[in-house]
């Protein structure tokens, strides 16, 4: 069929008249090939304007259509919708912006009208190769997967569950609660972590919406966002279990640094050394003390020096919520044994947000002494434990005490590494997983359909990891919506059978794991579900198999042609 | 509660107050699901705090084209109802049926008609200082606030425009080519029925003459971080050209933090990473130029901040630990006297200071929170239902509170805020 190709030229009001000589464009364009017809129009965009081009794109039978006028940005989709009113495929649609790109900036009127030329011309080029595509959706599963159960998980399983949404919770121990259900106090309003858990495990152990599974792994997860295939394993009895689920949320939680990696603080070598998480759990009631803090030969401390930052030099990053539990511990020590004395060996204070200044005062102000010190380590002498650290003027201090709590630097929780390989989530310099973008896509990963939530992306407090479960909610709830199809991106990546070599550049270089290996066929193949059209494999592609529809080199090459001819 | 938002199923309405980052986000989700969204904005623009910023940490990605195709989604989202000059009334109700009243005020610029060409801000014969900008540049009575601000159309100023002050000028009409400015538009009252709220009203910094002592205001060279912002911004009033206000480069700068923290009883949570993100950019721009932070404890919480504070420091930016007591004028520039911890005194002369103030409820928070019904805690942010566990809920059912209007947060947690908001409202309407 012969190309009819329709060429717009919008002034813009005076914006692109005054500065581009409109007339001379039509005349030049107007003798090309294939141009069927090119128009001038006072404003495109208004109401008469794209009433005005419906109708001509129609009564010219129009194959093609080319609108020189602003930027894409600001009308690429108010034409693409003419070009549906107008039945003509909105792909065969290409814009050339002559405005912010020529009359704005390009003072000379006839080099503005020269380059304008180009552009368009440019895009008679390109368009006339450009593909009619199609928008596609596909069927999708509402149900999710959370994988780990602490509080984070609970939470995101508590506002996902519904009777039309599906909810599997997965947790590798035998009980759900994860780690806060050891904690006796939490900090700010010093409530009981046991209580705070079972409290929440009554929303989710009785609805009928959740299916938890403990002692479990979860061994599978294929698929995308929309369909993934997940299959558990029962540890204790290897029974498998399988189901589909939409999308997935990791709250794999944290660990605590191995502090065999730190000799320098005496942990594993001397008496009554603690991690915060075994200080933690001497506290609990039903605990091996009774929740009493008793040194090993079973009297309490008559001093506890609790030193904060440990490992985050090696770490190179602060873990955020240290100096808060920390400041905790000496509360919880003042209550339970207000005759010791209580240090703080600390290097900053970490304690941002509106309530936890209040809350470092006030557990200063009951007598706890805070020294600011670097280079701290632990030993032992005659007289027992001896802390010695470097004071800001450079001097040598020490302290001899009964107990010492130390704070280690927090990091993912093991095995969590797992589900970043088998989902294809990148994992950052320190170990923890990425997130779709730093700052506004917080708790959606790198590969669509799969959030990660609390200390899995990086330490942080309870509160802070129930928003992001809350978060994750909101982004699944939204989009992955019971009874509606999901939309795919249209301009996808193809690889070609016959070019591809089966080299697998693309597969490692693809950001969205939408590549994979057709062992049989020995060659790449696109997953047009989970490809974002980001053209990265069709650039690293050294066959020239890979190409993104609309971004084929054909167009391309056509289009930086015309422009520099 | 959830009857009253089932019974609204397949037309869920929502009202979001304040187009910030948090807004923006919880309006895009909430629409994407179905939602009919009121977004309702004070200023005439939209974009909020962060459209100040030239770049924001820790990868010093430029702020505005950062949220530009979110600002884009929002105007071509035909479920979201984008109201600017508008502020909130009157709410009666419950979740689930909330009645709002809602005045927005007139641009006097028809938005359809207007297509942003700017040619009638150059008749208008009328200077005043750009508030927007700090006050560090000029506008005129028809204006925008900064070149790339959205929606693309002026509003006229009132208070400044010679025809509202009963002068006879029409001179803008007459610029305008397509009949887009109509003097005779009125300030409209509208009555909504949404079945939640989501409360994002962010921030504003402290109020630098309260801290007489570092000399805001009286010296030529003490700048608030936000005026840093702007100068430092490709669309700002120096277009990117960091000057001082003789014109000249400083050769060397000293930012104080934590100003107001005493005062305030908090920590502002953000204001270290922005520090070391000005020097950052200070650094980049003007070759040689020595800066000094003098800061009590850094603030630098997360997997990814302190690494960029290492490579800040490393670029050969000395980090202090100081108490400031005093600022004075020295020649051009300024005379910072501080001390250290070990009660040592010094004096620092650099040619800019430049003060972090702590971070602050929105103005008009205590208006707004007796409208919604919802308390303020001691500081004047919104309350929490409940501050370690339901952040994002207030006391009042069916009302959400995200970002900054809780409590000092960085986007990455503003945004998390405004998506768990979402993750609430759409849970209840279940």
């Amino acid at each position: 069929m012969a190309k009819k190709i329709g060429v717009y030229v919008c002034e813009c009001g005076n914006n692109i008249a005054d500065n581009v000589d409109i007339d001379r464009i039509v005349k030049t364009i107007s003798s090309m090939r294939n141009i069927e017809i090119i128009e001038k129009y006072r404003l495109l965009c208004s109401e008469d304007g794209k009433e005005f081009l419906k109708q001509s794109i129609k009564d010219h039978e129009l194959t093609h259509l080319v609108v020189a006028a602003c930027s894409p940005k600001q009308h690429e989709q108010t034409f693409m919708n003419v070009c549906l009113a107008a039945g003509l495929n909105p792909y065969l649609f290409q814009m050339a912006n002559i405005r912010e790109q020529c009359a704005w900036v390009t003072s000379d009127k006839e080099e503005a009208t020269d380059k304008a030329i180009r552009q368009i011309t440019a895009a008679i080029a390109r368009v006339a190769y450009q593909e009619a595509l199609e928008k596609r959706d596909m069927d999708v599963s509402p149900d999710v997967l959370v994988i780990g159960g602490g509080i984070a998980g609970i939470r995101a399983t508590q506002a996902l569950a519904s009777p039309d949404r599906k909810v599997y919770l997965v947790e590798k121990s035998s009980s759900l609660g994860g780690k806060v259900k050891n904690f006796d106090k939490l900090f700010t309003k010093m409530g009981s972590g046991s209580a705070l858990i079972s409290d929440e495990l009554r929303k989710v152990e009785g609805n009928e919406n959740v299916e938890v599974f403990t002692d479990s792994e979860v061994e599978q997860i294929l698929g995308f966002f929309g369909n993934f295939e997940v299959k558990v394993v029962k540890k204790s009895t290897s029974e498998e279990q399988e189901f589909n689920v939409g999308a997935v949320v990791l709250a794999t939680g944290f660990d605590l640094m191995d502090l065999k990696a730190l000799p320098q603080y005496g942990y594993g070598k001397l008496e009554n050394i603690y991690t915060s998480l075994e200080f933690e759990e001497m506290n609990v009631p039903d605990g091996t003390t009774g929740g009493k803090i008793l040194l090993k030969n079973g009297k309490p401390p008559g001093s506890v020096a609790v030193v904060h930052c440990v490992g985050r030099e090696e770490k190179g990053y602060c873990s955020k919520v240290c100096c808060m539990y920390s400041l905790k511990f000496a509360r919880m020590l003042r209550e339970k044994l207000p005759e010791t004395k209580v240090f703080q060996i600390y290097s900053d204070l970490c304690v941002p947000g509106k309530a936890h200044q209040k809350f470092y005062e006030e557990t200063k102000s009951l007598g706890i002494e805070f020294i600011h010190a670097e280079q701290t380590n632990v030993t032992q002498n005659d007289k027992g434990i001896n802390v010695r650290y470097e004071s800001n003027n450079g001097l040598k201090n020490s302290l001899a005490v009964d107990m010492v709590i130390l704070v280690p630097a927090m990091e993912l929780g093991n095995n969590t590494s797992q589900f970043a390989e088998m989902l294809g989530i990148p994992v950052d310099d320190e170990g923890f997983l990425t997130q779709e973008h730093q700052l506004l896509a917080p708790v959606a990963s790198s590969i669509e359909g799969v959030f990660v939530v609390g200390c899995a992306q990086g330490p942080k407090n309870i509160s802070e990891s129930i928003v992001q479960s809350e978060a994750a909610a909101g982004k699944i709830l939204s989009t992955l919506v019971p009874g509606r199809k999901l939309e795919l991106e249209v301009k996808t990546s193809e690889i070609s059978e016959t070019f591809c070599t089966g080299c697998k550049t693309c597969i490692s270089v693809c950001p969205y794991s939408a590549i994979s290996f057709d062992d049989y066929k020995k060659i790449a193949v696109v997953n047009e579900a989970l490809c974002h059209g980001c053209g990265v494999c069709a650039a690293a592609c050294p066959s020239g198999a890979a190409r993104v529809k609309n971004f084929a080199f054909t167009q391309i090459y056509q289009e930086v042609e015309a422009l520099l001819k | 509660m959830r009857e009253q938002m089932e019974n609204n199923k397949n037309s869920i309405s929502v009202l979001v107050i304040g187009a910030g980052i948090a807004g923006i986000e919880s309006s895009l989700l909430l629409a994407n699901s179905g939602a009919k969204v009121y977004l309702v904005e004070k200023a005439s623009y939209f974009g909020g705090n962060i459209i100040k910023c030239e770049e924001v940490y820790p990868n010093m990605e430029c702020a505005t084209c950062m949220i530009a195709p979110k600002q884009q989604e929002l105007l071509q989202n035909e479920s979201i109802e984008l109201l600017t000059l508008s502020e909130v009334e009157d709410v009666q109700g419950s979740v689930g049926d909330f009645t709002v009243k809602i005045k927005k005020r007139a641009r006097y610029v028809n938005l359809e008609n207007c297509i942003g060409c700017n040619e009638c801000f150059v008749p208008c014969p009328v200077e005043v200082d750009n508030e927007f900008e700090e006050r560090l540049s000029k506008r005129k009575a028809i204006y925008i606030p900064c070149p790339g601000a959205l929606p693309n159309a002026p509003v006229i100023d009132t208070d400044n425009c010679l025809r509202f002050k009963g002068e006879d000028c029409q001179l803008c009409q007459e610029a305008c080519m397509f009949d887009a400015i109509d003097y005779t538009q009125q300030d409209e009252e509208l009555e909504l029925n949404v079945q939640a709220i989501v409360v994002a009203t962010g921030f504003k910094t402290y109020d630098l003459t309260q801290a007489p002592q570092y000399g805001y205001g009286k010296l030529n060279n003490v700048y608030s971080m936000v005026e840093v912002e702007r100068i430092c911004a490709s669309n700002g009033p120096t277009e990117g050209q960091i000057v001082l206000r003789n014109g000249k480069a400083p050769k060397s700068a000293a930012i104080i933090h934590c100003v107001g923290r005493e005062k305030k009883g908090y920590c502002s949570s953000v204001c270290c990473m922005a520090s070391i993100k000005q020097a950052h950019f200070l650094k980049n721009k003007i070759p040689g130029v020595k800066i000094t932070q003098l800061h009590s404890d850094l603030c630098v919480p997360g997997r990814v901040y302190q690494k960029f504070y290492e490579e800040v420091k490393e670029s050969g930016v000395d980090f202090i630990r100081a108490t400031v007591n005093e600022v004075e004028g020295q020649g051009t520039g300024v005379a910072i006297k501080y001390k250290t911890e070990n009660d040592e005194e010094y004096t620092l002369n650099v040619d800019m200071l430049i003060l972090a103030p702590a971070i602050e409820p929105a103005i008009d928070s205590e208006k707004l929170a007796e409208i919604l019904g919802i308390p303020q805690d001691e500081h004047g942010f919104f309350m929490e239902k409940e501050p370690d566990l339901d952040s994002v809920n207030t006391s009042r059912g069916g009302v959400f509170i995200a970002g900054c209007a809780q409590s000092p947060k960085d986007v990455p947690d503003t945004v998390a805020d405004a998506e768990a908001t979402v993750g609430k409202i759409l849970s209840l309407s279940r």
